[in-house]
């Protein structure tokens, strides 16, 4: 949310809609409604829709405010929303983040319907989690209702939600990643293409995906005008289709089960009081940092980032494996967890800049500023699998925050020990001392011990 | 398939319309088909929408 083009205080993903647009001022984020959409705000906020909507915890509350607008010929109202603690992508989201920001869309657009409005766009960017739930950040994306139009956001949903999780759960959760590189989401075509035989089988999936793709083709050169020919859509078509497409996403199921990581703290060889003695000290040093935003980096099912939120501490929960996420995310949604949000990330190839100038949604590693890093049996994985040098390791981590809590784990570990198994002992430099020397470039070590029943090391440092 | 001239919102448009029609009318003959139920009193209980039970799943404290 920092970056601005520069000279401008409005964000710079804001550009395509003149219903408003988002600026920061003093390190507050506005959200400038434009007379364009005057009419339609005062809809929803008189209509009860916005109340309704707040209340379920689907839209951003937001305040009114009084300060200058940043653009004084196009103004109507200026609001203040609730600020969202890390902005997150789709392809970050693991598949029950996913699924559950899709049926959050469909829920908001058939509450929507009932007050006299619709959804005008159904982008998955407009959807973030707040407190552990998927809320509407996007105010202005609600247009009034037209009795007989159709849903003009019914292509980027199934674009930008129903093709990703058709493919993630019917032929390999990876398949998200493809959002990264289509901005405005996997284009059904593709989809269709890539989806198993199976899948056509299945209503939903035929009707939303197959046939949609098999029109789009047929129909390309053809004005929508045209293809119209007058026809309507009553409300209740409408409504029905909204249900179909709910009815499909609720069908679509992942089971994060069997992947390495997943079962990792059963597979591997910590023992209980090892277990224990390393969460002791990774709780008593967050306290005494009195961090408040944490990154956990190889998160895994999120443990260690319970226990910073016992702390007090708002916590991005990062891991590479798809699998671990998810079983993550179940657990913030089972103990309805506001504090911890878990993502897809690998750190060797972390989330780039993408979309127009590189500028519309921001790299994972621009987007967060947090007091304290927690690098917990990581950097192994990133010495010797991704061979980075333990001096590049830490140079990494200072750019992250300012205290890094991180754990040195030796080659005679037997995890290392299966690393190495199958490469070329070629990392010389990797020993506690060189692990120290390395990140004494950057940080000063002010506490380590080992842990209990382990040969392995954990340290507290902070940025030169 | 990269459209540069041409729109994917008309087949898009098109589609929709249809799913629609078929999934209107099945809402259609299922209320029909409820009413129907409770008329002969087989089924008391009523109807809940599930967007109604969304409201039911607010943040927790």
């Amino acid at each position: 949310m920092k970056k601005t083009i520069i000279n401008s205080p409005v964000h710079s993903a804001s550009f395509r809609d003149p219903s408003g647009f988002l600026f920061t001022r003093d390190g507050v984020l506005y959200r400038q409604v434009n007379q364009a959409y005057g009419e339609e705000y005062t809809h929803l906020m008189e209509s009860g829709l916005y109340a309704r909507l707040v209340k379920a915890g689907l839209l951003i509350a937001h305040v009114e405010s009084e300060i200058e607008p940043a653009d004084e010929k196009l103004v109507y109202k200026v609001l203040c929303p609730e600020r969202v603690p890390f902005i997150s992508y789709p392809y970050e989201w693991s598949f029950g983040e996913l699924k559950d920001a899709a049926l959050a869309t469909l829920s908001i657009q058939k509450r929507a319907l009932k007050f006299g409005m619709s959804l005008k766009d159904a982008s998955a960017y407009n959807i973030q989690f707040f407190r552990g739930r998927p809320v509407l950040i996007d105010t202005l994306s609600f247009e009034t209702y037209q009795e007989g139009e159709p849903w003009v956001a019914y292509r980027q949903f199934c674009q930008h939600f129903l093709a990703p999780l058709a493919l993630m759960a019917c032929r390999d959760v990876r398949l998200s990643q493809l959002l990264r590189v289509f901005i405005d989401g996997i284009p059904l075509d593709l989809a269709s293409k890539l989806l198993p035989i199976r899948t056509r089988w299945r209503m939903g999936l035929l009707a939303h995906i197959h046939l949609h793709a098999s029109a789009q083709r047929r129909y390309a050169d053809v004005a929508i005008s045209e293809a119209r020919a007058g026809r309507r859509m009553s409300k209740e078509a409408l409504l029905g289709l909204i249900e179909s497409l709910q009815a499909t996403v609720r069908k679509l199921d992942w089971k994060p089960a069997g992947t390495e990581w997943a079962d990792y703290y059963a597979a591997n060889n910590y023992s209980d009081a090892a277990f224990e003695h390393k969460k002791v000290l990774v709780g008593d040093w967050l306290s005494r940092i009195e961090a408040k935003k944490v990154l956990d980096l190889g998160a895994n099912t999120g443990i260690f980032s319970r226990c910073a939120v016992e702390t007090g501490a708002n916590v991005i929960s990062a891991d590479i494996d798809p699998a671990a996420v998810e079983v993550n995310y179940r657990l913030v949604k089972e103990n309805k967890e506001q504090d911890l949000l878990p993502l897809v990330i690998d750190l060797t190839n972390p989330s780039p800049a993408i979309g127009w100038q590189n500028l519309e949604r921001d790299s994972f590693l621009q987007r967060g500023s947090f007091d304290v890093t927690l690098a917990l049996a990581l950097i192994h994985h990133l010495a010797i699998s991704n061979n980075v040098p333990l001096t590049r390791l830490a140079a990494f981590f200072a750019t992250c925050s300012e205290w890094l809590i991180v754990e040195y784990i030796p080659k005679s570990d037997s995890q290392v020990q299966k690393l190495l198994r199958s490469r070329l002992d070629i990392f010389k430099e990797y020993t506690q001392s060189g692990f120290e020397e390395a990140f004494k470039s950057c940080f000063t070590i002010l506490e380590s011990s080992a842990i209990r029943d382990t040969e392995r090391w954990l340290y507290l440092m902070r940025r030169k | 398939m990269i459209l540069i001239y041409l729109d994917p919102g008309s087949g898009s448009f098109l589609i929709q319309l249809l799913i629609a029609a078929i999934a209107g009318l099945s809402i259609a003959v299922g209320a029909n088909w409820a009413k129907l139920k409770r008329w002969i009193g087989r089924k008391k209980k009523k109807n809940e929408t599930d967007d109604e039970e969304d409201d039911n799943q607010q943040p927790g404290a």
